[in-house]
């Protein structure tokens, strides 16, 4: 029956569903996992690259990250030729309020802006709607670091710690156990008064990891989602949105930088495992 | 009085031995009247240095687009705009204005990929002129050619480049009432920016 309501954006199914949306959602579940992190110094977004081919000739620095303007930059998980649009668009509003204002778009007003773009698709002009979902990282003076995610549909949300792309429902389990658990942080474990330090156990309070410490986390998350079974830094691209003199700092780690946090995740779990 | 008139300045841009000095007045006027003695007429991109002389409004607007384009293009081309590429950008910004202008007449000045000095001036709508010694613009420009002419010497290293600039620019607007209060300099070399306000007589 739904068969007859899905081949057109804008109609409603009997159900009160929009079939295209729902199905341009479903092409994102097969594409590279992202994992975004919120941190206390800072935001770390790690993401799955599906390289092809070793033919391809490298052309930009990222085929999943992507800086928005200064203040703000977003991985990517569908349709790159429809996340190139958006992400073009995403820049351009973001350097015309900067023109217009003389001071960065706040993080969510931009976020807001190519959400609103993505809703048209879903309402007029009989386009399909775009197959991407984003993960952006942000930091404004009014709010701090933010983390949003955004879907086809246009909805969008802000979050501490979330997963888009394929195999996310697991990667967001395993992100609720272990999110501001003392485990992921080395610091806040002499901020926590009187808590036993037990793994995985839910706390009361969320305390948020430091950068280091959700970098580990982004990384044991995505060991978990990933097909392969050895996890290596050619596969994962992390990066990380720091504060640094006052100024956000973009950084994609690299192969070093990288593999050492893939050794340090394996280094804290091979203890838990089989001796 | 002529509307590229009413606020006043002076820039001098030239080139050195791999380098290239631009040097502008800080006076903001309304006509006669001094309103400002520290509105710098000179803007930092990368490694090229715009300088807009002209109407005041202008030139804060001219500023602010320029910028608006040379990081939008930073973030499509992942890499930095060369200062003939930002030339010609804003020879196509004024263009676009061809029949209610920007009243401003700007100058470029930079090193390329290779670190080669690169000047460029242009008229209020975009016709650009490429030197290999110097470029003026402003409402002292017949005094700035003469002292140019007169001081200018090929492949001047960084020191003398920075005393040639300076003596044009402070001799220049002692003889024009419209330009003066301060000065600044910028050199550019391969190894970054020397910046230096100069003493100059505030009258």
């Amino acid at each position: 029956m739904a068969r007859r309501y899905d081949s057109s954006t804008t109609t409603f199914s009997p159900e009160g569903r929009l079939h295209q949306v729902e199905y341009a959602i479903e092409a994102i579940n097969n594409a590279g996992t992202c994992i975004g992190i919120l941190a206390k110094d800072g935001i770390v977004m790690a993401s799955e690259k599906r390289v092809t081919s070793g033919l391809l000739a490298p052309s930009k620095s990222s085929e999943k990250t992507y800086k928005i303007s200064q203040h703000v930059a977003c991985n990517v998980a569908g349709l790159t030729a429809d996340a190139n649009i958006l992400i073009d668009q995403a820049r351009l509003r973001a350097g015309r309020y900067e023109y217009q204002y003389c001071e960065p778009i706040p993080v969510e007003q931009l976020v807001e802006l190519v959400c609103n773009y993505k809703q048209a698709y879903t309402q007029y002009g009989g386009l399909r709607p775009f197959g991407v979902a984003f993960l952006f990282a942000g930091y404004d003076e009014h709010y701090g670091f933010q983390l949003y995610q955004s879907d086809p549909s246009g909805n969008y949300s802000g979050w501490k710690a979330t997963v888009i792309g394929s195999n996310n429902q697991a990667g967001k389990s395993l992100l609720k156990n272990e999110y501001g658990s003392s485990s992921s942080s080395e610091e806040e474990e002499e901020e926590k008064e009187g808590e036993m330090k037990v793994e995985g156990a839910a706390t009361e309070e969320i305390s948020m990891p430091d950068v280091k410490g959700a970098l580990r986390l982004a990384v044991k998350v995505l060991n978990k989602t990933m097909d392969a079974s050895a996890s290596s830094s050619e596969k994962m691209e992390l990066y990380v949105m720091s504060l640094e003199n006052g100024q956000v700092v973009h950084k994609i780690l690299n192969k070093e930088e990288a593999q050492k946090v893939i050794d340090e995740v394996e280094a804290e779990a091979t203890p838990a495992g089989e001796t | 009085m002529s509307i590229l008139e009413y606020n006043g300045a002076a820039i001098i841009a030239m080139t050195g031995k791999n380098c290239v000095g631009i040097a502008c007045d800080t006076r903001l006027g309304a006509q006669a009247q001094t309103v400002s003695c520290d509105f710098r007429k000179v803007f930092q991109f990368n490694k090229s240095f715009v300088g807009l002389a002209g109407l005041a409004t202008d030139v804060q607007t001219m500023n602010n687009l320029l910028t608006f384009r040379k990081n939008l293009y930073e973030l499509r081309e992942e890499r930095e705009m060369t200062p003939r590429v930002l030339s010609n950008l804003l020879s196509n910004l004024l263009y676009e204005k061809r029949f209610g202008p920007y009243f401003i007449e700007p100058v470029v000045a930079g090193l390329d990929e290779n670190n080669e000095p690169f000047l460029s001036g242009m008229d209020l709508i975009g016709a650009p002129v490429y030197t290999d010694d110097f470029v003026v613009s402003g409402t002292a420009t017949g005094n700035m050619y003469g002292m140019c002419e007169t001081l200018y010497k090929k492949d001047m290293e960084v020191e003398e480049l920075f005393e040639t600039l300076s003596q044009a620019l402070l001799a220049s607007v002692d003889r024009d009432a419209l330009s003066g209060w301060g000065a600044t300099v910028h050199i550019v070399t391969k190894d970054g920016v020397i910046s230096r306000e100069l003493k100059a007589r505030m009258d």
